[in-house]
């Protein structure tokens, strides 16, 4: 049994004179997904952020034995850029010479049609899609997704949710599956992939807690249990 | 302390009236340039410890420097007009003045554009550093620019030996100044730091 | 090395292609240059105040103004989208980041007065002959001077409420030495002054370059969230 991926220890994050969130622990190990829920303003993106290492927590700490690759709110492309532009200009940046990686991306989020337009005539969907395949392009072991359902219709859904089941399962038998952090507010998308839940509520983590067979009736009542605690 | 300054002046009866703007013009020029640095050093130190109380101290010491510069910026002329026959002359130390004044301006300007209070801090102390490293360009700038375009009128009635009146009179001019300075200084940075309180509190309950 | 210049060199590509197929900040930046020229060019008595006597201040605040209605958008564009974090997430050092957005904005101000300088030579009359190695110098020094330092109060600008006021007004004490130095190399080596006259100047732009370069490179970090 590997060291787990991830592993947070009593993070806290500080804004200002806020306190974000703290004593947020948890380890995350390959093949699990854990799925993040918790209200507007709770400091799930924060904490993402925090996981990705984009910012450092004010207190705890954070270890990863992996790489990290983040699909967040905003797709981080150029729109002035075509799809295949951005891929390859985030492969330069991750120092990948392989051209190859690129062309697999495209094909596998099924971009190829759009290879050669700008980003700025995609659509909500297209877009979302080129943001996972940047977040892929280094191969991470570990990846965080805010909301990736946000504004998809059903088929860019279905999609996105084949993809993330794929994402984890892959090359788990030679030891080497990923782990996934989800945020989302789609019960129903959660409870086809997650293997944790955990609840970002005034102010702590609560959980992660097992999923095993739990239904989205479950986890709407506990949800609503933990944020009527006050 | 202001009693104290008004009380000196009449100490001082020679040379005219124009001349007593010196015991302000000067301390006033003195503590400005004083505040900028003590801005520009506490930016350092604020880049290098990360104390949000090193941030309001400088905020502090910059709205008094604005303020100093400007009696500076004032008094400068005032004292000109009857001395040189003109209000502003490109001498170095006004100019200087001029543009370190400019430098704290932009600085107090930008801190009022951001609302977050760690960026504002992070942002302010960049600046900070930045204005520290400018002033001696601008004194070298303003330096070569004289030499090679020497001035007709003297920028200044140099003093080096004053006679003992005013020489007491100086003195005691720096020492209020240096209070005021340092009064000033700390009443504003113990506003910062109540205001800074009184949002932690409304903050916290949030 | 090889690794650090090629990412530095990846982002300049990037941003160029960008613009060029906006082109908005270049085409603002010099049709305010045509503007600025020919308004300082009429704004005196043609009979008091010969061309010559104006023409290398009007040439540089040219040169200045037009690069700050274009310093902006190097930032600018990382705040679409939040690409900046696409680039964060990298192990790209960051002072690569600020090396590559300085180097694009050097060849945006650039270009920009590559193309003025014909206009100035025409409008006011200037015979550049045989000065131009000079010229060039005094005109490289002091971009690098203001573009270093502009490119970094621009990172500092964007995330502030008035972005495209802010710069300028954060900038323009920084402009002093380079500017000042720089028009005064311009007039002398238009009058064909010696060399002797020149080397004061020349030493404070080449301090004032490397001072501030070094820090800008240096300060970028702080300007980043962590």
């Amino acid at each position: 049994m590997t060291d787990p991926l991830l592993v947070t220890e009593a993070v806290t994050r500080r804004y200002g004179y806020r306190r974000v969130f703290a004593d947020v622990t948890f380890s995350l190990r390959r093949g699990e997904v854990l799925a993040l829920l918790g209200p507007n303003g709770a400091g799930k993106t924060t904490l993402l952020r925090v996981l990705a290492g984009l910012l450092r927590p004010s207190g705890g700490s954070v270890t990863r034995n992996g790489t990290v690759g983040l699909v967040a709110h905003n797709s981080m492309a150029y729109d002035a850029l075509t799809a295949r532009e951005n891929l390859a200009f985030a492969a330069k940046l991750w120092g990948i010479v392989d051209p190859e990686r690129v062309e697999e991306l495209l094909d596998r989020l099924g971009l190829v049609r759009w290879q050669d337009q700008r980003v700025a005539t995609f659509s909500r969907g297209m877009t979302q899609r080129l943001a996972i395949a940047r977040a892929l392009i280094h191969q991470p072991d570990i990846l965080l997704l805010d909301e990736p359902f946000h504004s998809l219709d059903d088929p860019g859904v279905a999609d996105v949710v084949r993809l993330l089941g794929e994402l984890v399962s892959e090359g788990r038998g030679r030891g080497r599956g990923r782990a996934i952090v989800l945020v989302t507010h789609q019960l129903e998308r959660l409870v086809q992939l997650a293997t944790s839940v955990g609840y970002l509520v005034h102010g702590t983590l609560v959980g992660p807690e097992p999923m095993d067979d739990r239904s989205v009736e479950t986890i709407a009542a506990r949800y609503r249990g933990l944020l009527n605690r006050a | 302390m202001y009693v104290r300054a008004l009380a000196f002046t009449p100490v001082e009866r020679l040379q005219g009236l124009a001349q007593k703007i010196y015991y302000v013009h000067v301390p006033v020029a003195i503590y400005a340039l004083a505040a900028f640095a003590v801005t520009g050093l506490l930016s350092i130190a604020y880049l290098w410890l990360r104390d949000e109380r090193i941030d309001r101290a400088a905020e502090a010491s910059a709205e008094v420097g604005v303020v100093f510069s400007v009696v500076m910026l004032i008094s400068g002329p005032l004292w000109g007009k009857p001395v040189w026959g003109t209000w502003w002359a490109w001498d170095a130390r006004l100019t200087s003045t001029l543009f370190i004044f400019l430098l704290f301006v932009g600085y107090l300007i930008m801190r009022g554009a951001i609302v977050e209070v760690d960026l504002r801090a992070r942002f302010s102390a960049v600046l900070g550093i930045l204005g520290l490293a400018l002033v001696p360009f601008i004194h070298l700038t303003v330096y070569l620019f004289r030499t090679i375009h020497p001035q007709p009128i003297l920028f200044k009635p140099s003093a080096p030996s004053l006679p003992g009146v005013m020489l007491t009179t100086i003195l005691l001019s720096l020492g209020v100044f240096t209070l005021l300075y340092v009064g000033f200084t700390t009443q504003r940075y113990a506003v910062a730091s109540l205001r800074a309180l009184r949002e932690e509190e409304l903050l916290s309950d949030a | 090395m090889r690794d650090y210049l090629g990412v530095v060199w990846a982002i300049v590509v990037k941003d160029a292609t960008v613009e060029w197929r906006t082109k908005t900040a270049f085409m603002s930046a010099v049709v305010f240059a045509i503007l600025v020229l020919s308004i300082l060019y009429f704004a005196r008595d043609p009979t008091a105040v010969s061309s010559m006597d104006i023409a290398p201040g009007a040439l540089w605040v040219t040169f200045t103004f037009a690069a700050m209605v274009g310093l902006n958008r190097a930032f600018l564009l990382e705040r679409e989208n939040q690409a900046i974090d696409g680039m964060l997430l990298t192990p790209v050092p960051r002072t690569a980041i600020f090396v590559g957005k300085m180097t694009g904005n050097l060849l945006f101000v650039g270009f920009v007065e590559l193309i003025s300088v014909p206009l100035f030579v025409l409008f006011y009359n200037v015979s550049l002959a045989g000065r131009l190695p000079q010229l060039l110098a005094v005109t490289a020094m002091a971009t690098l001077a203001f573009v270093a330092v502009g490119t970094l109060l621009s990172a500092m600008a964007v995330r502030t409420r008035f972005a495209e006021l802010m710069l300028p007004i954060l900038l323009l004490p920084f402009l002093i030495p380079p500017v000042v130095g720089a028009v005064q190399l311009t007039s002398r080596i238009l009058a064909a002054r010696p060399a002797s006259e020149l080397m004061g100047w020349f030493k404070l732009l080449a301090a004032f370059d490397i001072v501030f370069c070094v820090l800008a490179i240096l300060l970028y970090e702080a300007t980043l969230d962590e």
